[in-house]
């Protein structure tokens, strides 16, 4: 499939060019739900807790619905679809009597004006009884700690409480049931005990990573809107419409055919929309009042109530012996999930025991439940956070073997082949490229001559890190037909958020044969489209792109063979030219698309219009690898860090359309770069949001920020399109291990709890020995 | 947002007419920065609102011949910060509201907006308290002038009374030889608020420091004044070793909270930092 | 509530809209004048979305009441460019690929049309200040400051 070959040199796939629809996003014009407003439009508010744990006593709602323009005023007891025991955050439509975290919607109300609905949430009353909260994911795994759950988890705790302490956790002597541990994984191989017993140097160190919001700009939002035969539509911001149609029914206890779900342009997801969250309470409002209503999330509900990535937690230990060779690792990942189960704990456990290969390992993951916001994926979910605390450990013990920290990552790294944790083999990647290519970078070269250019008051360091994600896989479908005028159009439901419909168009102009200029994408929903996957897991162009490319060349056949009987030549003999089917080597003889597609199309014309199709699965995952190098400086005093360059190498397979590559590159290192130095969800001990704007919640601004230099490696994945890998999610994944090293490469300072912050930075160098203190 | 009145004076004295009428549910919006985010998060819910916007008199910013600068209360941060006599003549001053928000919130937040909600980490009070300012209070039993270093009276909390209007502020003239900074710090560089803010101002006379203000923001329920810190230098040369000093006298004055945008220990170190660094500026500004 | 007459001019046109007194010019733009081209982010100036241009400057639409706004002018970035005759900023921003998302760009656009307006040729600093203002999430604003740079003049156009 790497080479895939068309008639002619067609402008297709390899082209940077712009996406068809800048024009509409430049002008303002591109129609987001918060956009649409429909006659009769009502508003919605939610009621949400401010208490993190507490039991509902009573809600009293008669004074909001006597407020002139309310419409609606919901709680539990009207909703007869609801359970007590909701298996996902999206179930839990509004709480029934227990509320889990603060921000839980415990009623809702649809007004005329914005301004009403809030005022109405004034005049609800609710008493609470307020419980014991869990807020530290640490204290919530203990034994006697407030349960989070309704019916408390069945999850078996026998192992962890078997195996003594996990990160900090004491061993009860005599346990009693851990009810907050929702699901344990392990990995083993070989003997650990072993192995450190033999080892020179052992290293342990516990990394934090907080809980980190998506950040997409565009907050959650929805329309919903049921017509007189009770089919309901929703205006919703997803990565997937085909998910939240399945969330919404399985809530709604609606046949799936009765819901058409249409995909506005989504401004931003990150993971943050894939799982439905708002869109049930949207519905059952419009349901009661009959009315459209719409709903959009303020920032500050995002911030309190979205569903953010999970903190992370990983305890990691090391031995290696005094040449190099590695001998044992030992990890433990508390990833706390917050009120509802949901975190993928393999992949951490992956990375971290085979990246590297260890002879001998023993990796335990655990999710544990807290009174806080459920999480959902944040990009590469958790490999960020995983890549933080191994690839940091690696440097360190490259230092202190006193050997090149490239060599001796590029030593120990999989290779095709190599056994992964899971035991199976690690696939075609470019993990050695990448970090071989940013190796040769000048920042990296130099960077003796960079720390030797800084002085007391500006403490100059280089550090670099090695991430990646291991490809996500979905069932698919895309269909192409040809036009009466020769044109093609493409449709999938795929939900283009960052470009990618320019990418698969330019494949199925590659596939086909014939200019992407000719070719135009549309996304449809949920009744037109063919089911489609998610806009996630890097997995768009990988799979969506097979299925165009599988239906471009189907719909290539059918015009072939189109022609071949028109000009009664063989079909072998036919490629596409010029937007015209000739035979080869005798170019006056064809026929044009255009003739193909409008006898398609002619009243008793027996040609077959051109339908290609495609739906495929797959099984092949595409691991993609991104190496990222950061050139900083220091201010001792207060603990700024000035990034000076930063760069970001990647294994993308085939870049279908550079421009979006770059983007994505650019666009993962800098929600990364976040996370490594300014961003967390800060609670306090009651589980209350501390910063809860965008103003204490801090993203990068682009005053923060360097260029981010993008070096694009292509070594071909065997089933994508083209080559292709999937490019979402690796950008995100080394920066902040890259920032802690080149900390450390200026400071001397190892800090092992993200953000670094200036304040952990500036207190961690004061308090170093004199001996090492920066001289100021 | 929840609904309000909204009243729309064209002068000082409609303005003042209203709040006597209806001060105490009313709340005065110039810039709206910090006022809209409070009620949109229902901090705040205001029956009435005043908008200053259409008052003329409170949007001047002029050079009084030989006796300082009046800073109108609706004179936004931008132009502060833009300003090119504040920015010759008291850089700390323009330096604070260059600091402000975003050049999108720069061009709405007032000098007046910044100091009545008197936040403990508002940027311009630093500077204007160093600068000895003075805030003209209008009310209906006609204006009255109180030192600066005497409005702040709490966490948001001021001298002002719910009928009264902070109409302007009156920077005094500096001697020859005088210089100052503001510096503060945050983990970003735009659209932050100041995990702490220092101003130092100095007038060098014979090669001794003739006077010193030192004010510090965001570390106190109030905007604060260093004067043991201004004392120790006052008479002295300033030497690092002086400078130094008065670095650790001002941590002294300093009562810091640790909140989610640092901890007490953290501010108390940068306290001793800033003074020390814009002590340092001032002094090189004030030889030139 | 009575609504009232909020007259002004809007890109470049007298207008007369009744708005509510409690509303934002930021929803009247959006809701009552059905220009939905400024965007709510965050709703407290944290996020620079909802730029606009008030008498010139770029402001936070968001936190402007409508009536704020009586007497003066606003643009939009409706009133910046015109599909079929963008803006310099935009058809730089189209042709780099600057928008992925697209939820910030009408926000950064305008933000920096006040910049160039201001200060036609800014220094990269100048310009990762002026846009500072602006939260993007897609980009990491590189490609940005290269589409900025180049509708400025500052460098040789780069095609696609």
């Amino acid at each position: 499939m790497a080479t895939m070959k068309t008639t002619r040199d067609v402008k297709g796939v390899g082209l940077a060019i712009p996406r068809p629809d800048g024009p509409e996003k430049v002008t303002g014009q591109v129609q987001y739900v918060a956009d649409l407003k429909p006659r009769g439009l009502l508003h919605a508010k939610l009621f949400r807790s401010p208490h993190a744990h507490a039991r509902v006593v009573s809600i009293d709602t008669t004074r909001a619905r006597a407020l002139p323009g309310v419409r609606a005023v919901l709680t539990a007891a009207d909703i007869p679809e609801l359970k007590r025991k909701a298996p996902t955050r999206a179930h839990a439509v509004l709480a029934i009597d227990r509320v889990v975290f603060v921000g839980q919607p415990i009623a809702a109300v649809a007004a005329d004006e914005l301004a009403i609905a809030e005022e109405a949430l004034d005049l609800i009353e609710v008493r609470y009884e307020v419980l014991r909260a869990a807020v530290d994911p640490l204290e919530s795994m203990k034994p006697g700690a407030p349960p989070v759950a309704d019916a408390g988890t069945e999850a078996d705790t026998s192992e962890a409480l078997a195996h003594g302490s996990v990160a900090g956790v004491a061993t009860e002597a005599k346990p009693s049931k851990a009810v907050n541990i929702s699901q344990q994984a392990k990995l083993q191989r070989g003997d650990v005990a072993k192995g450190f017993a033999e080892s020179d140097v052992v290293i342990e160190k516990t990394y934090r990573v907080p809980m980190v919001h998506q950040g997409y700009l565009e907050p959650h939002a929805v329309l919903a809107q049921w017509d007189t035969n009770g089919l309901l539509t929703l205006w919703v911001s997803t990565q997937g419409s085909f998910n939240t149609r399945s969330e919404v029914a399985d809530v709604l206890e609606l046949p799936e055919n009765r819901i058409k779900v249409i995909p506005m342009e989504c401004g931003g997801g990150f993971g943050g929309k894939i799982r439905a969250l708002c869109e049930p309470i949207t519905a059952i409002l419009a349901r009661a009042t009959g009315r459209p209503v719409r709903y959009v999330m303020t920032r500050r509900e995002e911030l309190e109530a979205g569903n953010p990535a999970p903190q992370v937690i990983i305890r990691l230990k090391t031995g290696v012996k005094r040449d190099g060779t590695l001998m044992a690792l030992e990890a433990e990942s508390v990833i706390e999930s917050g009120a509802f189960s949901g975190a993928v704990l393999t992949v951490s456990g992956v990375f971290l025991a085979s990246l590297y290969l260890w002879p001998a390992f023993e990796v335990r993951g655990f999710e544990v439940l807290t009174h806080k916001p459920s999480i959902a994926a944040y990009r590469a979910p958790v490999a960020p956070h995983t890549i933080f605390a191994l690839d940091s450990h690696m440097e360190q013990i490259a230092r202190v073997l006193g050997v090149d920290p490239v060599e001796f990552r590029l030593r120990h790294l999989q290779r095709e082949g190599s056994p992964m944790a899971n035991n199976q083999p690690w696939l075609n990647n470019g993990g050695v490229e990448v970090l071989t290519r940013i190796a040769e970078h000048p920042f990296w070269k130099q960077r003796a001559e960079w720390k030797a250019s800084g002085d007391a008051r500006r403490l100059r360091g280089t550090g670099l890190a090695l991430g990646g994600w291991l490809g996500g896989l979905q069932p698919t479908g895309a269909t192409v037909r040809l036009n009466p005028d020769g044109s093609l159009s493409v449709l999938t439901g795929q939900v283009d958020i960052a470009g990618t419909n320019i990418a698969l168009a330019q494949i199925a102009a590659s596939a086909y044969g014939i200019d992407v200029d000719k070719v135009r994408i549309t996304t449809g929903d949920t009744d037109v489209a063919p089911v489609t996957g998610l806009s996630a897991g890097s997995k768009t162009v990988y799979t969506v792109g097979v299925a165009v490319m599988e239906a471009a060349k189907d719909a290539r056949n059918q015009t072939l063979e189109i022609a071949a009987k028109e000009m009664e030549a063989s079909i072998h003999d036919l490629e596409i030219e010029n937007e015209r089917v000739v035979v080869r080597g005798l170019p006056d003889r064809g026929v044009t698309l255009a003739q193909i597609g409008k006898k398609g199309n002619l009243y008793m014309s027996k040609v077959p219009p051109v339908l290609g199709v495609s739906h495929p699965a797959f099984s092949q995952q595409a691991p993609a690898f991104a190496a990222e190098l950061a050139r900083i400086e220091v201010d001792p005093e207060t603990g700024d860090v000035t990034l000076h360059g930063f760069v970001v190498v990647q294994d993308v397979g085939k870049a279908i359309n550079p421009l979006g590559v770059e983007g994505q590159m650019q666009g993962g290192a800098v929600q990364s770069l976040g996370m490594a130095l300014t961003e967390a969800l800060t609670y306090d001990d009651a589980g209350r949001l501390t910063n809860p704007s965008l103003l204490d919640y801090r993203k990068l601004t682009a005053a923060d920020l360097p260029n981010i230099e993008t070096i694009i490696v292509e070594k071909p994945s065997p089933a994508g399109p083209f080559g292709a890998r999937g490019v979402g999610e690796p950008p995100i994944v080394p920066a902040p291990a890259a920032i802690a090293n080149a900390v450390h490469d200026a400071t001397g300072v190892r800090l092992t709890e993200l953000p670094l912050t200036p304040e952990r930075i500036a207190l961690a160098i004061a308090a170093q020995p004199a001996a090492r203190r920066p001289a100021s | 947002m929840r609904r309000f009145q909204l009243a729309l004076p064209r002068n000082i004295d409609e303005c003042v007419k209203f709040l006597a009428e209806r001060g105490p549910e009313t709340k005065v919006i110039a810039g709206g920065t910090d006022l809209l985010p409070q009620m949109k998060n229902g901090l705040l819910k205001p029956a009435a609102v005043v908008d200053l916007s259409g008052v003329a008199d409170l949007r001047t910013l002029r050079r009084q011949d030989g006796s300082g600068l009046r800073v109108g209360a609706s004179v936004t941060a931008r132009e502060i910060e833009r300003d090119a006599y504040v920015r010759s003549a008291y850089p700390a001053l323009a330096e604070s509201g260059a600091l402000v928000g975003s050049v999108q919130i720069r061009n709405l937040a007032t000098v007046g907006g910044n100091l009545c909600n008197a936040a403990p980490s508002a940027d311009m009070a630093p500077p204007l308290l160093a600068l000895e300012a003075e805030a003209v209070v209008a009310g209906p039993r006609g204006r009255r002038r109180v030192s600066l270093s005497d409005f702040f009276t709490g966490v948001r909390r001021t001298v002002l009374a719910p009928d009264e209007l902070l109409v302007e502020l009156i920077v005094p003239a500096l001697g020859p030889r005088s210089g100052g900074q503001y510096l503060r710090h945050t983990p970003r560089r735009e659209l932050d608020i100041a995990v702490v803010g220092v101003a130092s101002q100095i007038t060098m006379s014979d090669g001794v420091c003739a006077k010193a203000r030192i004010a510090l923001a965001a570390v106190a329920p109030t905007p604060i004044r260093a004067t043991a810190a201004e004392q120790a230098l006052e008479g002295r040369p300033l030497t690092a070793e002086q400078i130094g000093r008065a670095a650790t006298l001002a941590v002294e004055a300093a009562r810091p909270i640790s909140d989610q945008r640092g901890s007490a220990d953290f501010r108390r170190h940068l306290v001793a930092v800033l003074t020390r660094r814009t002590l340092t500026t001032a002094l090189e500004r004030a030889a030139r | 509530m009575a609504k009232q007459v909020l007259s002004f001019t809007l890109n470049d046109s007298e207008t007369d809209v009744l708005v509510q007194p409690y509303v934002t010019l930021l929803d009247a733009l959006r809701e009552d004048l059905e220009l939905t081209g400024p965007k709510e982010g965050c709703g407290t100036g944290d996020c620079g979305a909802c730029t606009v241009h008030l008498d010139g400057k770029p402001v936070a639409s968001c936190l402007v009441l409508a009536l704020q706004a009586r007497g003066r002018s606003v643009r939009t970035i409706e009133g910046l460019g015109r599909f079929d005759a963008l803006h310099p900023l935009q058809d730089a921003f189209v042709r780099l690929g600057v928008p992925q998302c697209g939820f910030c760009i009408p926000g950064v656009l305008m933000a920096a049309a006040a910049l160039l307006a201001e200060n036609p040729h800014p220094s990269e600093e100048e310009i990762r200040y002026g846009i500072a203002g602006n939260l993007c999430r897609c980009t990491g604003y590189t490609k940005m400051l290269a589409a900025i740079t180049e509708a400025a003049g500052v460098a040789p156009a780069r095609r696609a």
